[in-house]
């Protein structure tokens, strides 16, 4: 009898006690319980029997759970992926992108608070912990890293004048800036927005998860908006359609005779001034924009493994395998967090246009600024103007687009070296933008 | 009547003035950076690494005016050309041929193994 009496007397202690503690007072629980078992069943009739499990699987498929919504977005991530493999727009990007959008709209039953542990905002699944690196913008400066060890910045050493163009272009961001106060934005999403018109993927996505992250408080109590998603898919869509929306731009801003301008071809460039440059343009930049250095620290850093020459394996592994791995990780998450309950909103659509019109300005200033230079140039040292759209980052494309464009106006003049040095210029321009931001907004 | 509501409510909207300093101080400070990186490497590198050019060829008892223009005028195309004409006169050597043929005469064991008398039917 004591036997029984304590038997039944430790089974409540083990297994109904803990249940009684919580359901009393579950607000109290230090720990966030995270549960892995449902806790409401769909369709439960009370009945287990083979119709009822049928139904209860039918109730979790995402047949039953589609909404208009996510087959939007899943026809945008087939498009993305069709528009990488079709016509080779970006395709390390888009490739991952698209497919992330395909497994962030996979409907699923998340009616009660259900926790699947499955989707990207679901506390405790895989894709919510590699989403951690964006959200904390841990993969950005991993990405300036491996494109620290790929540059060449020979071009803007021995030509460093086009470095101007790289700071002209990012006038685009703060007038996008301007443009999304005006829209009604606040101001951290305003300058999140503002930063597309950088062109630089890993700055917009390091800058937003900062600003526009839905946790921010504001100073009168509201939270800023997630818009991590709509700007980094903005930023790499507009990307991928830099040889689209230049050409025309340049075209209009130049005359034939600008676009004959042959520049004189640059000078070889000493591994000393190469390991220096680096080195020097750290201090510098830092120096006056602090916020800049998880970005620029991380860029030149790179540029010292590569060009110091002693660290080659270092060099090579940070620009092959882990800017790949990073890569991936970036844009798989990317595009899985563009859930469609979060990213079709009347903000994403603000947020292309604002997009849209902040590449075409960066692109402008660029042009312009080149030919405003050629006023004070002298006569053999002028610059041909159509490498002034290569001051938005976009590396290569908007060199490759400048070279491009040089070509048509003169099949002999090949523009591609010297529009690598605005293109450069522009991602350290563009990295310096940012940090203002942040160190204002952030 | 889209657009003048559009403008309208463009127009009505007052941003706060800290926007405009924004604006201001980043245009200013993303300038400044480049242009303070631009003087460095224009001016100030230059006069560091013409200095060292100077005094090496000072040493080496080559005038130093020359030994800079070289420098600074010899561009990348230049450079090309003067490798390529090193490595085609060290490596492409062999365009001039002898003409003179040898035939090489090649002595071979005898093995009944390979023996075509061994290994044919004598019908």
């Amino acid at each position: 009898m004591l036997a029984l009496l304590v038997i039944v007397s430790l089974a409540w202690l083990a297994f109904v006690k803990p249940e009684h503690d919580r359901s009393l007072s579950p607000a109290d629980s230090k720990t966030e319980v995270i549960v892995a078992t449902p806790q409401y069943q769909p369709g439960d009739s009370g009945e287990p029997g083979f119709m009822d499990g049928l139904k209860r699987f039918w109730d979790f498929t995402g047949f039953r759970n589609a909404t208009p919504g996510h087959l939007i977005m899943i026809i945008i991530g087939l498009v993305f992926i069709f528009l990488a493999i079709r016509y080779e727009y970006e395709p390390l990007l888009l490739v991952p992108i698209g497919t992330g959008i395909l497994i962030g709209n996979i409907p699923m039953f998340t009616d009660g608070g259900m926790n699947l542990q499955v989707g990207i905002y679901q506390q405790g699944s895989v894709l919510n912990y590699l989403y951690f690196g964006v959200l904390k913008g841990v993969y950005p400066p991993l990405i300036f890293l491996g494109i620290g060890a790929m540059t060449d910045f020979s071009s803007l050493i021995s030509n460093p004048r086009l470095l101007l163009l790289g700071a002209a272009a990012q006038v685009g961001i703060f007038i996008t800036f301007i443009g999304a106060l005006l829209l009604g934005f606040n101001m951290p999403e305003a300058g999140a927005i503002g930063i597309i018109g950088g062109a630089d993927g890993p700055t917009a996505i390091f800058i937003s998860s900062r600003l526009a992250n839905g946790v921010n408080m504001l100073a009168d109590g509201t939270t800023v908006k997630n818009l991590i998603g709509p700007i980094a898919i903005a930023a790499y869509s507009y990307m991928a359609l830099v040889p689209v929306i230049q050409p025309p731009i340049m075209r209009l801003m130049t005359s034939k005779k600008e676009r004959l301008i042959r520049m004189k071809p640059p000078r070889a460039v000493t591994k000393t001034e190469k390991i220096l440059f680096p080195i020097f343009g750290l201090l510098l930049t830092c120096f006056i924009s602090p916020g800049a250095l998880p970005l620029l620290g991380m860029l030149f850093f790179g540029n010292i493994l590569k060009e110091s020459g002693v660290t080659k394996r270092l060099a090579e592994t940070a620009r092959t395998s882990l800017i790949d791995i990073v890569t991936i990780m970036i844009g798989l998450t990317v595009g899985a967090s563009t859930q469609a309950d979060v990213f079709l909103t009347r903000e994403s659509i603000l947020i292309f246009g604002l997009g849209a019109g902040a590449f075409a300005i960066a692109t402008t200033m660029g042009i312009l600024f080149a030919k405003s230079m050629n006023l004070f140039l002298p006569e053999g040292s002028k610059i041909n103007p159509l490498i002034g759209n290569s001051g938005v980052s976009a590396v290569p494309d908007s060199a490759r687009v400048s070279e491009a464009e040089g070509l048509k106006a003169d099949k002999t003049n090949h523009l591609l070296m010297h529009a690598m040095g605005p293109n450069v210029a522009g991602v350290i321009g563009s990295a310096i933008a940012a940090g203002i931001l942040l160190s204002y907004l952030g | 009547m889209m657009n003048q509501q559009l403008l309208t409510a463009l127009a009505s909207v007052q941003l706060d003035p800290m926007s405009w300093t924004i604006v201001a101080v980043g245009i200013g400070i993303v300038f400044m950076s480049l242009l303070l990186v631009y003087f460095f490497f224009r001016y100030i590198l230059t006069f560091i690494l013409n200095f060292k050019l100077r005094s090496f060829a000072r040493r080496k008892g080559i005038d130093p005016s020359e030994a800079d223009t070289a420098r600074t005028m010899m561009s990348g195309e230049v450079n090309a050309a003067i490798a390529m004409a090193i490595y085609s006169y060290f490596n492409e050597l062999h365009d001039v041929e002898s003409g003179v043929i040898t035939i090489k005469r090649v002595s071979k064991n005898y093995s009944p193994w390979s023996s075509k008398l061994y290994n044919m039917k004598n019908l």
